[in-house]
């Protein structure tokens, strides 16, 4: 049957490169699932996923960070205030659609890897008398421009920084349904994706409506601990489907300049 | 006594024959409504016309050849292209309609599309005008002698909130804001004066008079995408405006918009009503389908008379017309589970329990009702089936062969037609 695989070895996986993590989820996300990266503010759910972005471009993919809220200039300065050398990659900024078409061309070199970064913000600053009225044609716009790339320049990777951000712009009115025909555009498009998704610490839920942990391939959870007076950041992979991986909550440091997952299963405090 | 032998008679009815198909065309493209038929160029023979997902409106003879057909992509500004659904753009999501706009005595073919374009063409497929709207259109458009001054008006209802009815040359006669998306095909209601009646987004089902003042407005719990029937329900000489919500109900309301009866199913109401004397009664029956899967024939004032299950939604309108030519009138129904279903028009006898014995063994003592009430119910009957290659979109019935035109989502578009084995 054409597109089943015949062995384990078959499937190609992303790793988080997360020291640590990667090692104990088989390598890392199988290529073509849709992840959430879910957490409270201040988890850095945008640096890790931002992090497999650059790796992956470094090595010769082409990755698209698409951001509804947090500028690109905002993300750059946080990226190299971590050490991430920038002027390794081929970063290229969109905003303006009318630029898309030359942003396209810039990531054609076939075998070199580019890191997209799609700025909405500056697209809806630029277009202010485009069919705002249409609740849905901001999630048109990104589906669009996701496509685009993918057909034109084979893009491997997509981040949507955040889903939430989404909501606010499009104002789903049956977010079942729509999220449906959203997953399964992105599954369509055999794109590895990796969806951020803001929750709130206790609230035992990973996404706005709940429809998004089920119809996800993964859930990587990332949340803060308060232990007396010092603060935790822990991670753990919730979900992965076809991967055998260890579910404990491990420590997220950074340090070195890169992320390691420390301490799974054991309380680093004690 | 008389019971029994009423439902052994009743239980005894048998048909014969088989569907079969005539011919298929593949349209190359995915379809999303019913094909429309008429003779648009006068040769005494019958066309099929219908729409695509990429925008193309193909006229085809009798026997699937293609007459011509129309492109109507438009080419969009690049940024733009960019705010719609690529995949569905150029789509025309309703049948066309078919009429003399221009009083020239030769027929017009009017369609709207995705991108807000209503188009008009001859009947050799040569735009005469186009006129951009401010939102997708959705619903068929309209054609009607609005102002009887044998200018013929074209109304449709438009994703940007808007009624519009434009003169046969497309110019804008007005538009009526409803408030919310209109979805809905538009009908005639003929009261003293014509009133345009259609259902919105909002629930709303709106009445709005010849020159674009509301009449009235009837608010249901959900969006309303069907179109309404207009008939006469009683001998009483009002119309009633028969209509489905996706609130799951089917309304009846009168010509004054106050509610006459409503129906509860247990699925969305997408497609229009078929209102019509199915049983040769003399009175009129209801038939329409639901996202329950069921097909419902009601009687006038709203009483079930018998409902069929198929394995999926059912979103196109009922045909009733007696393609087996044996005098009794069939209903014909496609189904999103990719079947055409032909009904007994009456439904069928059904025991549900042997009167006197069961009355006795189950409820001793109390026995006296059961039996002397009728020993049983209708319930819907199945004739024929036909499984299509795709879900059925919509079907068009031809009066000259007392064939089905059914249109399929993949795009296949069959003739079906009932044989005698």
């Amino acid at each position: 049957m054409a597109g089943v695989i015949s062995s384990k070895s078959e499937i190609k996986r992303i790793p988080l490169y997360i020291e640590g993590l990667d090692e104990n989820m088989q390598g890392g996300v199988p290529e073509g699932h849709i992840t959430l990266i879910s957490g409270s503010a201040g988890t850095m759910k945008s640096s890790i996923t931002f992090n497999v972005l650059y790796n992956e471009s470094l090595r010769g993919k082409i990755c698209v960070y698409l951001s509804l809220e947090q500028s690109y200039n905002s993300i750059i300065k946080q990226m190299i205030n971590m050490n991430f050398d920038m002027s390794k990659v081929n970063l290229v900024i969109v905003k303006d659609l009318a630029d898309l078409r030359n942003a396209i061309a810039k990531v054609k070199t076939p075998g070199a890897g580019a890191l997209v970064m799609v700025d909405i913000g500056c697209i809806r600053k630029e277009i202010k008398d485009v069919k705002t009225a249409d609740n849905k044609s901001w999630l048109n716009v990104i589906k669009n421009v996701v496509k685009k790339i993918k057909e034109e320049a084979n893009c491997h990777l997509f981040c949507l920084d955040s889903l939430s951000a989404l909501y606010v712009l499009s104002r789903f009115e049956n977010p079942r349904i729509e999220l449906f025909y959203l997953f399964e555009f992105l599954r369509d498009l055999e794109i590895t994706s990796f969806l951020i998704s803001e929750s709130q610490p206790q609230s035992g839920r990973y996404s706005e409506f709940e429809i998004e942990e089920f119809l996800c391939d993964g859930i990587v959870y990332l949340r803060l601990t308060p232990f007396r007076r010092n603060v935790v950041r822990e991670i753990s992979v919730v979900k992965m489907r076809a991967t055998a991986c260890n579910n404990d909550i491990f420590s997220l440091e950074y340090k070195h300049d890169r992320f390691q997952a420390l301490y799974g299963g054991q309380n680093p405090l004690l | 006594m008389g019971n029994i032998t009423f439902a052994f008679k009743k239980l005894a009815k048998k048909r014969v024959g088989r569907l079969d198909k005539r011919w298929d065309f593949d349209a190359q493209s995915a379809i999303s409504s019913a094909p429309f038929v008429a003779d648009i160029d006068g040769d005494g023979k019958k066309e099929i016309i219908f729409g695509t997902k990429k925008g193309k409106l193909f006229v085809l003879s009798s026997d699937a050849n293609i007459k011509w057909f129309y492109d109507s992509s438009e080419t969009v500004d690049e940024v733009e292209l960019m705010f719609l659904d690529v995949e569905n753009v150029s789509s025309i999501e309703a049948p066309p309609n078919v009429a003399d706009i221009n009083q020239d005595g030769r027929h017009e073919v009017v369609f709207g599309t995705e991108l807000g374009m209503v188009y008009l063409l001859d009947d050799k497929g040569k735009l005469i005008w186009k006129f951009k709207a401010g939102g997708p259109i959705r619903g068929q458009v309209l054609i009607y002698d609005l102002y009887q001054d044998n200018d013929m008006k074209v109304i449709f209802g438009c994703e940007d909130q808007k009624l519009y009815v434009l003169d046969s040359r497309g110019r804008l006669v007005w538009n009526f804001d409803a408030g919310s998306a209109i979805q809905s095909t538009p009908s005639i209601l003929q009261k003293d004066q014509p009133c345009v009646v259609f259902g919105a987004d909002d629930g709303s089902i709106f009445c709005v008079s010849k020159k674009g003042d509301m009449v009235w407005k009837f608010k249901t719990k959900g969006k309303v995408f069907a179109q309404p029937a207009i008939e006469k329900l009683f001998k009483d000489g009002r119309f009633y405006i028969i209509i489905g919500s996706n609130d799951h109900y089917l309304y009846a309301l009168d010509d004054a918009g106050e509610l006459a009866w409503e129906y509860k199913t247990n699925g969305a109401i997408l497609a229009k009503a078929c209102v019509t004397d199915i049983n040769n009664d003399g009175k009129m029956e209801v038939v329409f389908g639901s996202c329950d899967n069921n097909i419902y024939a009601l009687n006038a004032s709203g009483d079930k008379l018998w409902s069929y299950e198929t394995d999926f939604w059912i979103v196109s309108e009922p045909i009733v017309e007696d393609i087996d030519g044996d005098g009794k009138k069939e209903v014909i129904i496609g189904s999103y589970d990719h079947n055409i279903y032909v009904l007994d028009s009456e439904g069928s006898y059904v025991l549900d329990y042997v009167p006197g014995l069961s009355g006795v063994v189950q409820q001793a003592g109390h026995y006296s009702d059961i039996i002397t009430q009728e020993p049983g119910k209708v319930a819907g009957k199945k004739i024929w089936q036909f499984k299509t290659d795709g879900v059925v979109v919509g079907c068009a019935y031809v009066p000259e062969g007392k064939s089905i035109i059914v249109n399929t989502k993949p795009g296949l578009v069959n003739e079906i037609v009932h044989k005698e084995e």
